[in-house]
This record gives structure tokens, C-alpha cells and sequence, in this order.
């Protein structure tokens, strides 16, 4: 040990840092978040220097856990809180793939003015999301928006879409879907122009409809890419804050798990840290399952070696 | 089964000016036969293939398959098959359901697929891996099964453009003997595109020569070798190249340097009133002299010993330029580097004239 500390210690002195920032920045907040949840923690109960108070939080074992695993609406009815998130992920994630993939196909094909389609498309990526966030929220406006204006011009009705109700879910829906196609679109791009043209060939000549060649070809070529989009697109959507914390407020139509744990920890009476810490730690098991599931799935699939 | 024809096929690119890569053409190839398409990279031969496989549109013209008019028929309905030069395997599936797939796209009962593709490995020595995916085969193993998908669909036709030249040498040689007896066995139809002359004068039983998009010859590989039709195929079949160069001539013959080459009468005639011929001979076709014979004087430049034979590279001086010839001489005697030899003619009838401008045979 000690040899190889003095044979090697340039190469230890070059990762310290990193491993301080991972320290200070990844470990001590998670480790910290996760011994609140088993804590009263809120903020009567937290040190505050500027009251000169000391921490008066206890240590309440699993009552946390216990609370907010009973679905209580108190605390934030979790179980259907979290079956609107699967609900809100399935959907954005199926609805951006879809388009991102038809666009993506549809953009891979020799046109005209191919490169200025492309750059218009991948425009929503550009502009952050927080303003395209707040001009949907005008566009959705019942009164006001054009999306209602629309609506009425075509003589269809116009519903209040960022009410107390499921229209508010089926907004954040669209707005979500259209921040995400972008990001679809380029890395199925990508992948459908690493297929080889000559494999489209090979199944013409073996007597491949058009559809079959999608499906025999473009579908597993696309696998690897199409796999890790869809984590990424699971895990993003699943903690998707801003869209719908700034399209539809505190709304509890639009109610998805992170969104309960934000509102918990910023707002209401007393600012209850402890559960809002419970939440998190939640989320981060439940994404941690689906993840190593999905890797499971993948590599029966030889996917992933 | 079926016979193949191009019938004034060709292929136009567009753009200013269109280009041509398949001009206008004419080919007959016969049921069973196996035709080798040969050329330079840019001569159009794996374009005139995809044409057939219905891969590349065709311009002006037609094609036929068993005296059927394919042009416009798209490549399920051709009835062929093709061994393409990167295999396209189909990486996801098994070595079992790449060399099935087109019988299943045709709604074939499973237990046959099964049997045919059964039947086929055992044919390629594939049958151990079967099981395993693309990816973990070797590049002779993979070219097999891209072979074995052709053989699994017995087409009337076999496509096959380039496909050893992603093997190594050795294999290369191997492969080729062995496509050669496979498509004898099934005496199916093949088209092949090389751009290898080896190749070409080897496996065809017909090689057609092409270059910039104009059929040059299509004839026996021997036919091709001892009357090329023209300048270009006479440089581009045979390893090492024959000796063209241009060379005055008189009513003596061709006159070489300190080397006059009488021509035969019929030979005169056509050459005509010309005063300068392209002259070709093969580096076999010479010799060293001997003193006291009449010979060109060859300076050695490099000598590529092969074992049995030993080829020459010296340069002579025709009109005062030095011009590179090639000699072939036996293995154990070679002249050395900077020597300087005598070098004449086998046998007066070895030899090839073209015209020096457009490059077409001269001897009757």
C-alpha cells in the first residue's frame, strides 16, 4: 500500500479533487437527505443562527416512511401520486419517442432545404425551457390564449385547459412532449444514419415490404439508441420540475411526485423538510428499480454486454 | 434457372454533364453460365450489377431475366439473389434466421425454412453456428453466411458484387476456389463484379471488361488473354501487365531498339499506312538473348524474385525516351540490379498491335 501510494501518488493527487466534488457535492447532500427522513426536521424545528436557536429535531425512526406509505392525502396521497407520474411519464415518453422517431424518418430521407427543417426542429431545444414554459402557460390561457382562440374560431368548444382538472394533465402533457421531441429526434437521427444502407438493400432484394424493412431493420439498428433515450427520457420526465411547477402551478391535477416534495418543503404552514426528504428518497428507489430492471430487460435482449 | 440479358442498358447520373456509368450496354449470359464483370474502381460494373438486382434504375433500355422484361419490376419480383461486398448480415438475427429471412418474407412453412437452411450450412460447413449472431463470426465464417443466404432462396439468379475483398489473401484464394465449385454444383446463373483481373480469369466462365461504363470485351478468360480486344484490356488482364508502348514501324516490322519485330503479312495490311503502332507484349513472351542474337538492351532496375520465375523491370530506349519493360526469365538465373541485358522475342507470333490513337487490335 504504502508502495504503491509512493509509486502512484501523482496519479492519486490528479483524482483528488474529483472525488471532493463528488464528496461534497453528491454524498453529503444525499447522505444528509436520507438521515432527515427519519427525522421531525421542519423548520421550527431546524437550527436557525439567525433566531440563534439551536436544532431541536428528533430522531422518529420510520414514522416518515410510515406516513407517507399510507397514502394519506396529508401527505401528499402517494399512491396516487405516483401512479400520475407513471401515468405522466408513460405518456410523455411514449408521445416523444413516437414523433421524435416519425420526424426523425422523416428528416432522414434526401429533400430540399433538409438542413433548415432540421435546425427549426431542434429550435424548441434551444430556448430555455423556462421561457417556452411561461409562453405555453399564455398560450394555454382560457381566455386569452391562442390555443382557446383557435378553438373558438373553429367553433369547438373552449375549456378552461389549467383548471382543477385532468385538461391541466393533458396540458403539461403537450407542453412536455414538445421540449422533448427535439432531443428524440437528433439521437434517433443519429442512429437511423449509422445504419447501413446496403442492410436496407440486402432485405429489398430478399422481398421486404417497406414496412418490414422498418421493422426488421430499422427497429434493431435503432435498439442501442432507442434504449438509452428511453432511460433518459424516463428519468427526466419522472423528475420533470419545471414544466409543470411553472405551466400549472400548485395544481393538484398536475401533481407528480417531485413536484408534491417541493411543494412540501417550500410552502404550507410549516416547511416539513422530513417528509419532503422521504419523497426524494422515494423517488430515488423507484427510478433505481425501474433501472435496474430495465438493464435486466436490456441484457436478456443482448443488448448490453 | 434463367438466362440474363442487358439489352442497350444504361444508367445516367444526373448532373452537368450526366454521367454515364453504364452506357449502352449489350449482354448475354447464358443459363448456368458464370459471368464475371471485371474493371477499374469507376467502370461501372457494380452499377451494371445493381441494375440488375433492380437496386439502380435503369436510364434507357432493358433487362431481362429468363426472357422476361424486368426493367421495371422492383427487386422482390426478380427473383435473384445478392452477396453484397459488407455481407449485410442482418446483425440482430441468428446465422439460422439471416440465411431464412427472405423464405419467411415469403410465408415458407417453418419446418422447411428449417430443413433448407439446415441443408444449406451443412453445404458451407456453417452448421456449428448456426446459433450465433453476426458479430461473433469471422470474416470468411460471415462471408459464408451471406453466401448461404443467397444459396437458402435458390434464385434463378446469383448476384455478387466484390464479395472477397473483405478477406484476407489466403482465404481470398480458398473462397474463390470454393464459389467457383459451389455455383458449378448448383449450376445456378451468377453475375459477379470484381475489380481483381485474378479473380476474373479464374472463376468466370466469361469475363466482360468494362471501363468508364463501356463494355470493352466479354469472352473466355483464355480469348481475353491471347486477343484482347483493344489496348485497355490487353494492359488490364494478366499480372504482371503486358508491355504496351508505342513504337515507329516500317515495312520491316516494329522497330524496337536494336530489336526489329517482322510482321506477318496479314499483320502489314492492317496496319496500313500508319507510322507508329501500339505494341504490346507479354512479360512470358520475352526472353533473354543470347550474344550473338539480335535484342533490345535492357537495364535492370528491380527484380521481383518469386521462386520458380523472376520478373524483370528494366527500362529500354525507344526513339531516345527510356520506356519500363517487364521480362520474365527463369527463377535460379536472374540478371542483378544495373546490369544490362539483351532482351528479345520467345516467338515472333506472341505479340499484340493495336492503333495508337483509338487503342483497337490490329492483327487479324
Amino acid at each position: 500500500m504504502r508502495a504503491s501510494i509512493g509509486r502512484y501518488w501523482y496519479a492519486y493527487a490528479m483524482v483528488l479533487p474529483v472525488v471532493v466534488v463528488i464528496a461534497v457535492l453528491v454524498l453529503y447532500p444525499l447522505v444528509q437527505g436520507v438521515y432527515f427522513t427519519f427525522t421531525d426536521i421542519n423548520e421550527s424545528t431546524i437550527a436557525n443562527p439567525v433566531l440563534d436557536r439551536e436544532a431541536s429535531y428528533e430522531f422518529v425512526g420510520l414514522r416518515n416512511y410510515l406516513n407517507v406509505l399510507s397514502g394519506d392525502a396529508s401527505f401528499g396521497a402517494f399512491w396516487a401520486t405516483l401512479l400520475r407520474t407513471v401515468i405522466w411519464t408513460g405518456t410523455c415518453v411514449v408521445l416523444t419517442y413516437g414523433t421524435g422517431l416519425g420526424l426523425a424518418l422523416l428528416l432522414n430521407r434526401p429533400m430540399r432545404l433538409r438542413g433548415l427543417y432540421r435546425v427549426l426542429l431542434i429550435l424548441p431545444w434551444a430556448v430555455p425551457a423556462f421561457i417556452s414554459a411561461f409562453a405555453w402557460k399564455y398560450m394555454f390561457n382560457s381566455q386569452y390564449g391562442i390555443i382557446n382562440q383557435l378553438l373558438g374560431s373553429l367553433g369547438l368548444p373552449q375549456p378552461v385547459w389549467l383548471g382543477q382538472s385532468d385538461l391541466a394533465l393533458v396540458a403539461v402533457i403537450i407542453v412536455n412532449v414538445w421540449l422533448g421531441v427535439p432531443f428524440m429526434m437528433v439521437a434517433l437521427l443519429g442512429g437511423l444514419q449509422s445504419i447501413p444502407a446496403d442492410l436496407y438493400e440486402a432485405a429489398e432484394v430478399d422481398g421486404a415490404t417497406p414496412w418490414q424493412r422498418f421493422r426488421e431493420v430499422t427497429l434493431p439498428g435503432l435498439r442501442s439508441v432507442s434504449s438509452t433515450v428511453v432511460l433518459l427520457g424516463v428519468i427526466w420526465t419522472f423528475n420533470m420540475f419545471p414544466v409543470i411547477y411553472l405551466v400549472a402551478g400548485q395544481n393538484p391535477n398536475t401533481r407528480i411526485l417531485v413536484t408534491y416534495a417541493f411543494e412540501r418543503f417550500f410552502s404550507g404552514a410549516s416547511r416539513d423538510y422530513a417528509v419532503a426528504s422521504t419523497y426524494g428518497v422515494l423517488i430515488l428507489s423507484v427510478l433505481l428499480v425501474f433501472a435496474s430492471f430495465y438493464r435486466r430487460a436490456l441484457r436478456r435482449q443482448g443488448e448490453l454486454v | 434457372m434463367a438466362e440474363v440479358a442487358y439489352d442497350s442498358a444504361s444508367r445516367i447520373y444526373t448532373g452537368n454533364p450526366p454521367v454515364r456509368a453504364v452506357d449502352q450496354l449489350n449482354l448475354d449470359v447464358a443459363d448456368g453460365e458464370f459471368l464475371v464483370l471485371v474493371g477499374p474502381s469507376g467502370s461501372g460494373k457494380s452499377t451494371a450489377l445493381r441494375m440488375l438486382a433492380g437496386l439502380e434504375d435503369v436510364d434507357e433500355g432493358a433487362i431481362k431475366i429468363g426472357g422476361k422484361d424486368v426493367t421495371n419490376v422492383p427487386p422482390k419480383g426478380r427473383d435473384i439473389a445478392m452477396v453484397f461486398q459488407s455481407y449485410a448480415l442482418y446483425p440482430h438475427m441468428t446465422v439460422a434466421e439471416n440465411m431464412g429471412f427472405a423464405l419467411k418474407l415469403r410465408g415458407t412453412p417453418k419446418q422447411e425454412i428449417k430443413d433448407k437452411v439446415a441443408e444449406a450450412a451443412k453445404m458451407l460447413d456453417l452448421t456449428k453456428y448456426l446459433d450465433r449472431k453476426p458479430k461473433a463470426l469471422s470474416g470468411g465464417q460471415r462471408q459464408r453466411v451471406a453466401m448461404g443466404r443467397a444459396i437458402v432462396r435458390e434464385p434463378s439468379v446469383f448476384l455478387m458484387d466484390e464479395p472477397l475483398s473483405n478477406l484476407d489473401a489466403k482465404l481470398r484464394v480458398e473462397t474463390r476456389a470454393n464459389i467457383a465449385a459451389l455455383q458449378q454444383r448448383l449450376g445456378t446463373t451468377t453475375i459477379y463484379v470484381t475489380h481483381d483481373q485474378v479473380e476474373a480469369m479464374t472463376m468466370g466462365h466469361r469475363v466482360a471488361v468494362l471501363k468508364d461504363g463501356l463494355l470493352q470485351q466479354c469472352a473466355s478468360p483464355r480469348e481475353l488473354y491471347d486477343r484482347p480486344a483493344n489496348a485497355f484490356v490487353a494492359g488490364f488482364i494478366g499480372s504482371p501487365a503486358m508491355n504496351l508502348k508505342t513504337v515507329p514501324i516500317t515495312a520491316e516490322g516494329a522497330q524496337l531498339d536494336g530489336l526489329t519485330v517482322p510482321l506477318s503479312r496479314a499483320s502489314l495490311d492492317k496496319v496500313g499506312g500508319l507510322t507508329e503502332v501500339t505494341f504490346g507484349v507479354r512479360p512470358e513472351s520475352l526472353k533473354l538473348a543470347g550474344a550473338d542474337e539480335q535484342g533490345m538492351e535492357l537495364t535492370v532496375e528491380l527484380v521481383e524474385e518469386l521462386g520458380a520465375d523472376a520478373y524483370v523491370y528494366g527500362s529500354v530506349r525507344i526513339g531516345g525516351t527510356p520506356e519500363r519493360f517487364i521480362v520474365r526469365v527463369d527463377g535460379r538465373t536472374p540478371p542483378a540490379f544495373g546490369q544490362t541485358v539483351k532482351v528479345a522475342l520467345r516467338d515472333a507470333g506472341e505479340i499484340h498491335l493495336f492503333h495508337p490513337e483509338s487503342g483497337a487490335r490490329l492483327e487479324a
